[in-house]
């Protein structure tokens, strides 16, 4: 061989090696994680219910707004509530006790309360509608109650390697990413795959933050950490702990 | 008293010897060859119908290649969007061709050789105006010097053997069968290696010798400066390592008897199969010549391959001489000669045994010829062109012949699709389909091109495969040289050289040591997993095939540093001691 071939030789050969060792890092990086088929940010949700049927004569909140708790939402009238409380079945006070009702008037009007902190998330009926008796009229997702249900496909094998509180790392549609743990995980077995619904909980998760995106109901991709079982676990981690040091 | 002469009967023993010799020299090498066939064989398959068990294994095939197709296509079984179009472009230009070739096989089957041809094969020595078979004052000379006519007129024929450094052993083998050619001609050496030791050889066998001041335009320069010396009406091109066959003029001449017939070719046949590379080179050869080039006779876009042709001098002198544009001047030529409405004639019978590239640097070299010349015409001379002036035929054939190196790129991309699983997951097809209904339909495709490979060839070599697996930095730098405009310098196709085969393969070892790697990554990833994947097989297929290739190389580096005597030596057949004289037998004058 020509002495520009050896060294054309010996420089692929450097690069080859820097390919392999380069896409061998990625797949083993891949290799002890796992994504998500579908993910998605829930709030815990406190409907606003009513058990006396009425028209809303009165609405305090539209859809967005911050409540407190105690804050009215709606009031509604009842003429059933009007008759039994002028027959004396009910009395002001149980119905309100019951109803988380910050007042109940004689002439049968109920005003409907906040029951956490939070924002409304659904009117259902607005005023001047019908609501049914026992039927929700508005929603009201609790603050910094934002948890990520996440669906995994897994393995037998990836799902015994779900560790405690493991790692998660949440990117949202405007590809910031959110680091999270595992708080508890649901299994049910489908055709010899693991389909695992893990609940993510992150102190990231604000309501309102990223532009409005971390909400209730924003697709996210879960990425999952398993416990590295793999002979380069240890050099992995060393060099991502490595990559991470140096702010790569 | 005039005697009947009996030209080239088969069972005339002097005229046989020749063709035997080449039989049997190339008979320990293997089945995969023209020359290896017995006779009978040899018969049956030039010029003859296809038989009916091949045109079912065709039909087959396209059945086979229909299904693979639509099993590729079908949107559910498509998987991620970079390997998936890797996969599809790759295998549609190889299904596109597999199609045009089977088309183009069973196209042919007919005998290029007419009636007409056949009675002026009968008149060629026959003085005009005599009595059919009768000369007077012919039987004297030695068949060499026999004069041939065609419709009557004495013709003269040069034929031109192209030097450029080979080996003047083979030189003079060559020399000896181009004089000894039955048939009156003139010999013509035309050294561009201008070395006085061929100059010497070609004056002991009595043969011209012509050494021009420049260089200019390769061979195709070379046989035009020729042509200003040599006024025959037809000449003949062999290149220094292909001996030809004593008949060769008697079987190509009568063709031109039909004034449209431009060029007559004959098949490149070799007898050199030592090595890996000359076997599996030989093999790609013996498909193209023994089925694609008399199926392209139909098409009347035969091309001509540069060396074993004979030529219409009028028709090249039409077209400005052989085309000194390109390193490929036989198609270009060959499509000049077309477009103006001129006949090809192949003929598919061996008439002239040469040297196949025995070592990597030669084939690198030829491939990179080839594949420059079909790029060429693909890039700048668009066979579909409408202001090209050929038939559907024509367009149809050469758009084959300028696409089918892409063939050999289309190995590349299949190369990176299971590195693409094994490191990022990326999959060609669904994850849902299974091995078993993937490997059937992809045997649908494979199996069956092998099959009928087999069939039409009597045996497969593995050696094509790799070959065909392995080439493709050779083509892909091929189609960036035309791209870019760059020239490549050559070397001749035989094997004078004595440079490391390393030095043409470096891509092909890089690519070995990063599917080696991968391989390795499969076999972790599998077990890691515990799960089987179809991607670390065929990784680990590709780098065998590599490796072979790589192997390969490598005795071949080691042979060239400790070169074994015997090998130069059973590599040439016995020259003729004598040139070959026809023994004249009185039959006509018998009862």
């Amino acid at each position: 061989m020509t002495w520009a071939n050896r060294l054309r030789l010996l420089g692929g050969l450097v690069v080859v090696f820097a390919i392999v060792a380069v896409f061998t890092f990625v797949f083993a990086q891949r290799q002890s994680h796992a994504t998500s088929s579908s993910a998605t940010i829930v709030a815990q949700s406190y409907p606003v219910g009513t058990d006396y049927g009425g028209f809303v004569v009165e609405q305090y909140v539209d859809e967005g707004d911050e409540v407190r708790r105690g804050d009215p939402i709606v009031a509604v009238r009842s003429l059933q509530l009007q008759r039994d409380l002028a027959a004396g079945i009910v009395t002001a006070s149980t119905v309100a006790t019951a109803a988380t009702a910050a007042g109940v008037d004689d002439d049968g009007t109920m005003t409907l309360t906040a029951t956490v902190n939070g924002i409304v998330s659904d009117v259902a009926v607005a005023q001047g509608g019908f609501a049914q008796a026992g039927g929700v009229v508005a929603v009201v997702e609790r603050s910094d109650s934002l948890f990520v249900e996440a669906e995994f496909l897994l393995s037998a094998r990836d799902y015994g390697r779900i560790e405690d509180a493991a790692p998660v790392e949440l990117l949202l549609p405007n590809q910031r990413i959110l680091r999270g743990h595992v708080e508890s995980v649901d299994v049910e077995t489908v055709l010899g795959e693991a389909k695992s619904t893990l609940r993510v909980v992150s102190d990231e998760l604000v309501d309102g933050e990223s532009s409005h995106l971390i909400a209730d109901g924003t697709p996210v991709v879960a990425t999952l950490t398993l416990r590295d079982d793999g002979p380069f676990a240890g050099a992995v981690d060393m060099l991502s702990d490595f990559i991470r040091k140096i702010g790569l | 008293m005039g005697r009947r002469v009996a030209p080239l009967s088969p069972t005339n023993p002097s005229t046989e010897t020749p063709s035997s010799a080449a039989r049997l020299m190339a008979r320990p090498a293997g089945t995969g060859h023209p020359l290896d066939e017995s006779g009978a064989r040899t018969r049956r398959t030039a010029g003859g119908e296809q038989s009916p068990v091949m045109i079912l294994l065709v039909l087959v095939s396209t059945i086979g290649i229909l299904a693979y197709g639509a099993f590729l296509l079908n949107p559910a079984n498509r998987g991620d969007a970079l390997p998936y179009t890797m996969v599809i472009i790759a295998e549609t230009i190889l299904v596109f061709h597999a199609l045009l070739a089977m088309w183009t096989i069973l196209s042919g089957g007919q005998d290029p050789r007419d009636f007409q041809m056949h009675k002026a094969q009968n008149l060629l020595f026959d003085l005009p105006g005599s009595a059919p078979g009768y000369r007077v004052g012919t039987e004297s000379l030695p068949a060499r010097e026999w004069p041939m006519y065609l419709h009557g007129a004495k013709v003269t024929v040069d034929v031109f053997i192209t030097v450029y450094g080979e080996d003047p052993a083979k030189i003079r083998q060559t020399l000896r069968a181009a004089v000894a050619l039955v048939g009156k001609h003139r010999t013509w050496v035309l050294d561009d290696g201008r070395s006085d030791e061929v100059r010497d050889i070609a004056a002991a066998a009595g043969a011209a010798y012509v050494r021009r001041l420049s260089s200019n335009g390769a061979k195709a320069g070379n046989v035009n400066h020729a042509l200003s010396l040599a006024k025959g009406e037809f000449f003949a091109i062999f290149d220094a390592d292909f001996v030809p066959d004593a008949r060769f003029l008697v079987e190509t001449i009568p063709f031109f008897t039909d004034e449209r017939v431009a060029f007559v070719q004959t098949p490149q046949a070799y007898g050199n199969l030592h090595t890996t590379i000359a076997r599996g080179a030989a093999y790609m050869q013996a498909v193209f010549y023994r089925f694609i080039q008399p199926g392209r006779n139909r098409f009347n876009a035969a091309f001509c391959v540069g060396t074993n042709v004979v030529f219409r001098r009028s028709a090249i002198d039409e077209v400005g001489g052989i085309s000194t544009d390109s390193k490929s001047e036989d198609v270009w030529t060959s499509l000049h000669l077309h477009e103006r409405g001129w006949r090809s004639i192949f003929i598919p019978e061996v008439l002239a045994v040469g040297d196949a590239p025995e070592t990597v640097e030669a084939y690198s070299k030829q491939q990179l010829r080839w594949a420059t010349g079909g790029f060429e015409i693909l890039l700048t001379h668009n066979p579909l062109s409408p202001r090209r002036r050929l038939t559907m035929d024509q367009r149809l054939q050469y758009l084959v012949t300028a696409s089918f190196y892409l063939t050999g790129i289309c190995p590349l991309l299949l190369l990176l699709v299971p590195p693409l699983e094994i490191y990022f997951d990326l999959r060609p097809m669904n994850l849902t389909i299974t091995v078993l209904t993937w490997a059937l339909y992809y045997s649908g495709f494979y199996v069956m091109q092998i099959l009928l490979a087999w069939y039409t060839l009597g045996s497969f070599r593995w050696e094509t495969l790799t070959l065909a697996t392995v080439s493709f930095p050779i083509y892909t730098k091929a189609l960036a040289n035309v791209i870019s405009g760059k020239d490549e310098g050559w070397h001749v196709t035989g094997s004078g050289s004595h440079r490391s085969p390393f030095n043409f393969i470096v891509p092909q070892v890089l690519f070995f040591v990063f599917l080696a790697a991968t391989s390795l990554v499969g076999v972790w990833r599998d077990v890691d997993n515990g799960v089987f994947t179809l991607a670390t097989a065929w990784n680990a297929t590709n780098t065998a095939i590599l490796g072979a290739f790589v192997a390969t190389a490598w005795r071949e580096a080691r042979r060239l540093r400790h070169p074994a005597p015997e090998i130069a030596t059973t590599d040439a057949p016995a020259p003729p001691s004598e040139p070959i004289t026809v023994v004249a037998r009185p039959i006509g004058a018998r009862p």
